[in-house]
């Protein structure tokens, strides 16, 4: 999402990284050699660009990435084309575009895709002609049940599951309030995330589920305080929780409940925009390391984007998961002995080791089965007045759905 | 049963607006014969620009009359050059020529400001007082005292001022209204400004009260064309008694879990209800030539 402060706040920290960290170290992460020639290997991605809200982060910092790879030796010597097209929202556009970069442009794979409905829509499309998705970021519930799509993010319901995990353990909460969109597939499964792990705990859990039009956020958080639970989980997109969060403000709830988010609101427009008021009480659950943390990876991609992406691409978390689905895909295919096709390259994936990264908790593998959550585990930040600090380091999100995954 | 009390004071609030906007949409469509979509994206811009002008260090007050004054120019802009053209097509072409406006403001707004979270923050916000276990804010007491005044003030102008009179005899016949020497245009632009000033209100009111976002701004003139269809696009009493009907049934639907997510509905129920009930001859107004 574009945003003027993150922006100069992104450039500020890719000065500061460029400054701190020889130029090497971008071409570290993406290989090494001369520029790649020869026939390209085409990649895709459909994302939901215009619309609602600007999802093509993640295709942004795959594109840098793949341009750095490019110039560094490329996949053993060729140069990689990355083909991004956007779903405007819309299923049938998203149809499409699939139908374009699978058929007529013959793409070997798909990284970095993050769309709404992209998954529901392609994936059967995807296991039919045998094309495997590493998504940049999963929002709904298809994205994460599909047998050729891999997210590299946990997913909206892990994230509240985290924040609610959180609060439970530290906070000694012991009843939630879950307060997500109701669109199918999206604000109830968060929920129900929350529910399955709280009928485990016997912790009482109680949605405020709504639809996302709705002009009326006093009532939403009238609606909540009288289920009286310790903890109140605002499982909204940042420009959605906005309202809510003012809203509590004006009842002065903050001393009321805990207020917990997932990582759609960790954004680093949102402590300005919620106000001082805040600092302090907001406690968000992300999925892929904070964006200033100092790991090789994290340090990678803002030196990348520096290099290769335009001052304008965010430096947010989908940008992260971008960044981190095209460098699997890239690790992926440089192991490839022969022919570099759409089904050596599922092959591949299916077969892949997993890869350590420091903006995750955990080794990532896309996995040969039928449905793929790879990443199951994040930290906790809390809003500062000005931004977010870690507030507690990796744990798991024990969602009870994904006992098939675990076994 | 829950306590519905704290639930009919929110809604209240959004009622006013929503009866605010449908005033905005009734006078208009009495002096013009245009129903205009695009309150809601005049409004947007107005509370946009306030948002812009605040973060650019301009204090808060000023700030929303910049606000105002963006919004009731380009209310003004549209009355004088786009309206006096389509004046002598059926009232649906006039409609659909507001929707573009809307939809071109729309596209404009986000074009400029994006998806970025942001706020807008009046000092009202900051007092409030207690009531039925709310805390109600200085915003929503001005949004209904607003409401009633409106009503109050353009009821009189219509019928005590020479240019209610004009506009009501625009309303009943443009040509007529012509030939017996009223200017149709001046009145058709003041009609446009008017309609400018208040949905630039209306954009900074809710933009402080539930969202600032270019999108539900734009989309806030729904529950308004259902509270002016109560009033059948007639009656300023009976769309300020719409639009608070419909803001409170909205709010009070929250607690009862199995109607709480489609309570957004109501603004439709309501206008296909009096679409139904009432008869279609109801709706006539303006006579073109």
């Amino acid at each position: 999402m574009k945003h003027a402060l993150p922006l100069t706040l992104a450039a500020l920290a890719c000065g500061f990284s460029l400054a701190m960290t020889p130029p090497a170290a971008a071409n570290e992460a993406c290989g090494s050699g001369e520029p790649a020639t020869g026939e390209p290997i085409k990649i895709g991605a459909i994302v939901g660009q215009t619309g609602p809200a600007d999802f093509s982060s993640a295709s942004k910092s795959a594109a840098a990435f793949f341009d750095c790879v490019n110039a560094n030796g490329g996949i053993n010597g060729r140069p990689v084309e990355y083909l991004v097209e956007d779903d405007a929202w819309n299923p049938e556009t998203a149809a499409n575009a699939a139908a374009k970069l699978v058929n007529d442009e013959g793409v070997v794979a798909m990284a970095g895709s993050t769309s709404f409905i992209e998954c529901g829509t392609n994936a059967r499309f995807y296991a039919d002609n045998g094309i495997g998705v590493i998504a940049g970021v999963g929002v709904p519930r298809e994205c994460f049940f599909s047998s050729n799509i891999a997210p590299m993010n946990m997913g909206p319901r892990l994230s509240t599951l985290g924040a609610a995990i959180d609060a439970y353990e530290n906070q000694g909460a012991r009843s939630f309030v879950c307060m997500a969109p109701n669109i199918p597939n999206v604000g109830g499964w968060f929920c129900e995330g929350l529910a399955a792990w709280g009928a485990d705990k016997g912790v009482e859990t109680h949605n405020v589920l709504h639809d996302p039009a709705t002009l009326d956020p006093t009532s939403l958080v009238l609606q909540a305080m009288a289920m009286g639970a310790d903890a109140i989980i605002v499982a909204e997109p940042a420009p959605a929780a906005i309202p809510i969060f003012n809203a509590a403000e004006d009842q002065d709830l903050r001393e009321e409940a805990i207020w917990l988010g997932p990582t759609s609101i960790y954004d680093t427009a949102f402590p300005a925009a919620v106000g001082d008021y805040w600092a302090g009480a907001i406690k968000a659950h992300i999925e892929f390391n904070t964006l200033d943390s100092d790991g090789v990876d994290n340090t990678a991609w803002l030196s990348i984007m520096d290099e290769y992406g335009n001052a304008s691409d965010p430096r947010d978390s989908f940008s992260q998961g971008g960044y981190l689905a095209a460098k699997i895909i890239t690790g992926v295919l440089r192991g490839i002995d022969g022919d570099i096709t759409r089904q050596s390259v599922l092959e591949a994936l299916q077969t892949m080791e997993a890869v350590d990264s420091d903006l995750l908790c955990g080794a990532w593998s896309f996995g040969p089965g039928d449905r793929h959550n790879a990443n199951q585990a994040g930290r906790m930040v809390t809003m500062t007045a000005d931004g977010w600090e870690t507030s507690r380091d990796c744990f798991v999100s024990d969602d009870p759905e994904l006992a098939d995954i675990r076994s | 049963m829950p306590d519905l009390t704290p639930f009919l004071v929110t809604g209240l609030a959004l009622g006013s607006v929503y009866a605010l906007a449908g005033m905005g949409l009734v006078v208009l469509f009495r002096a013009t014969g245009e129903l205009n979509f695009a309150l809601g994206a005049i409004g947007a811009a107005s509370a946009m620009t306030a948002w812009q002008a605040h973060a650019w260090g301009t204090p808060i007050a000023l700030a929303a009359l910049c606000g105002v004054a963006a919004a009731t120019a380009i209310s003004a802009g549209y009355g004088a050059f786009v309206s006096a053209r389509v004046a002598r097509r059926s009232n649906v072409i006039k409609a659909v020529a507001t929707l573009g406006l809307a939809l071109a403001l729309l596209g404009l707004m986000y074009f400029i400001w994006g998806d970025t979270p942001r706020r807008l923050r009046l000092p009202l916000s900051a007092l409030n007082t207690e009531l039925f276990g709310v805390r109600v804010t200085g915003v929503r007491v001005v949004a209904l005292a607003l409401c009633v005044m409106t009503a109050i003030g353009i009821s009189l102008l219509l019928a005590r001022t020479r240019l209610g009179l004009q506009m009501r005899a625009l309303a009943d016949g443009r040509d007529l209204s012509a030939l017996i020497g009223i200017d149709v245009e001046r009145v058709t632009l003041i009609a446009w400004t008017a309609t400018g000033v208040l949905a630039g209100t209306i954009g900074i009111l809710l933009g402080s009260l539930v969202r600032l976002e270019p999108g539900v701004l734009t989309f806030m003139v729904v529950p308004s064309i259902a509270a002016a269809i109560l009033g059948q696009l007639r009656s300023l009493w009976l769309t300020l008694a719409g639009g608070l009907a419909i803001g409170v049934l909205e709010a009070i639907a929250t607690p009862f879990q199995d109607v709480a997510p489609y309570r957004s509905l109501v603004p439709f129920i309501v206008a296909i209800a009096v679409l139904v009930l009432l008869p279609a001859r109801t709706f006539q107004t303006t006579r073109g030539s």
